[in-house]
């Protein structure tokens, strides 16, 4: 379903490429964990899967079609059917919950529409299911400002969720919670998955979540793929070589 | 003196020297207050006040403050949109980016004043080109401002907006108004007390309203009502300084 040929990012003023020469395709179903360091190239590859991120060389196909050659429209369809979470929530401040998780509908509406708030009230219906769905049991009128770490990554998941995604990708999305919060988060994560057949790709920090709930493990070292394959492979050793230990 | 380093020194004597001639061209000379006894017979002239037209001159500080609210609001009003162009983060174009940014620096380079006598010649005399004038001027001051608050906005929730597939506009507008939307606020409250000052100096060209007053007060020699006009204007700084305060802390 997507498919990475021979991609490389190289950012302007930098010599060295922030990934490499990455060749990777990714299907239905799979619950894809990224592991590496810290500046491995991590964010920089799963914002080439929606193209919030161009590529310098190779391409990035969806359904066998390139990123770089599809039109703006196309373009925007394909983030319209991703939904993305990140590590600091990027949730829009001094708006509400439920205003928070109406902009994840901002790709299907007009531009009046979304300039003006008008959201008929199967919006608003998809919007208080996602909400249930999250299990987020805060007023949905409450500012966002005034949620827990925790809380506000649910919100981002119910952004994303009324998105009705093909596709999630996450980018550190548990690095800022605590443990207990991060795992639960994961589990909704990993629950919203199988429920909807989803393909998603999150980048982690931690091996022992990403051993726990992924179907497929990738790792990047130095912006190239070292390891890719199921969970029960990556062993110590490739942890070692990963982490640098 | 280990805080110190050579090169401080030197910059310490030039800036020495720039002072220095500073002073001898402004004809800077503390000794002159000798002669403080001329001001406050002056000031002793401006009472008892005349508050026999408080009533008129009330009237005019409201023309004044008309001015410099829709002055500034329409300022901000037509500055808002074109920030967004002449911030780096939001533009989508360079050369658009640096057209809006030397438009903004050309209307901030034109003091009000200047725009005041040319409109003149086209609007006569009164408010209305008073208005103008310091529309123009705040479409300069506070584009270039919400242009700088919008390049320090964090970039996260533009990138959000960006992800969910939502048009450029929208995403940079969602993006980023909210955020600074306090500081926004901030700078038009100041802008509009900058306006009210504005407004008094464009009173010397018929602009209208209690600096108008306060300038034939003062050439007539009619001192009691000058200090009557000075009052009102100390009352509508703070006003606006303290309403704007009040309102920014509730959207805060």
């Amino acid at each position: 379903m997507i498919k990475f040929e021979n991609v490389s990012v190289l950012y302007p003023g930098t010599t060295k490429p922030a990934i490499q020469n990455v060749n990777v395709s990714f299907q239905k179903g799979e619950f894809v964990c990224v592991l590496g360091k810290s500046g491995a190239g991590k964010s920089t590859f799963i914002r080439c899967i929606n193209g919030l991120q161009p590529v310098t060389e190779g391409s990035v196909k969806w359904d066998d079609k390139s990123l770089s050659e599809m039109t703006h429209k196309e373009n925007l369809e394909v983030r319209r059917k991703t939904g993305m979470i990140f590590q600091h929530f990027n949730l829009i401040p001094r708006m509400s919950v439920v205003q928070n998780i109406l902009t994840g509908l901002f790709g299907y509406k007009k531009s009046y529409e979304n300039l003006l708030g008008l959201f008929n009230s199967s919006d608003r219906m998809t919007a208080i299911e996602a909400i249930n769905q999250v299990e987020l049991t805060v007023e949905p009128t409450r500012r966002v400002e005034k949620l827990s770490g925790g809380q506000k990554q649910r919100v981002a998941i119910a952004r994303a969720l009324v998105q009705n995604p093909k596709v999630f990708l996450g980018d550190e999305p548990v690095a800022s919670l605590d443990p207990g919060t991060a795992e639960r988060i994961f589990y909704l994560l990993k629950e919203t998955h199988n429920k909807r057949n989803l393909v998603s790709i999150i980048n982690v920090h931690d091996v022992v979540l990403a051993k726990k709930f992924a179907t497929r493990i990738i790792a990047l070292k130095e912006g190239k793929l070292v390891f890719d394959g199921i969970p029960e492979e990556f062993d110590e050793k490739m942890f070692a070589e990963i982490y640098n230990y | 003196m280990v805080w110190f380093k050579r090169r401080q020194f030197i910059v310490f004597l030039g800036l020495l020297v720039v002072v220095l001639l500073s002073m001898r061209l402004t004809e800077f000379d503390l000794s002159k207050f000798k002669d403080f006894q001329n001001m406050s017979d002056f000031l002793s002239k401006w009472f008892p006040m005349n508050t026999e037209s408080l009533p008129f001159l009330f009237q005019e500080s409201l023309l004044t403050i008309a001015i410099a609210f829709l002055g500034s609001l329409f300022g901000l009003i037509i500055a808002l949109p074109l920030s967004f162009y002449a911030a780096r983060n939001t533009s989508n174009n360079r050369i658009i980016y640096t057209i809006t940014r030397f438009f903004l620096s050309f209307l901030r380079s034109v003091p009000e004043f200047v725009f005041g006598l040319i409109l003149l010649t086209t609007l006569g005399l009164g408010p209305f080109p008073a208005v103008i004038a310091i529309v123009l001027h705040n479409i300069g001051v506070l584009g270039k401002l919400i242009s700088e608050l919008i390049e320090a906005a964090d970039k996260g929730p533009i990138e959000a907006m960006s992800a969910v597939g939502a048009k450029k506009w929208i995403g940079n507008l969602f993006g980023v108004l909210p955020q600074i939307w306090p500081n926004v606020l901030s700078q038009f409250f100041y802008r509009f007390e900058v306006a009210i000052r504005t407004s008094l100096i464009l009173g010397l060209i018929g602009g209208g309203g209690i600096g108008q007053q306060l300038f034939i007060h003062f050439k007539t020699f009619q001192y009691q009502l000058v200090s009557v006009d000075v009052l009102l204007i100390m009352i509508m700084v703070i006003l606006v300084d303290y309403m704007g305060g009040k309102i920014r802390e509730k959207v805060i």
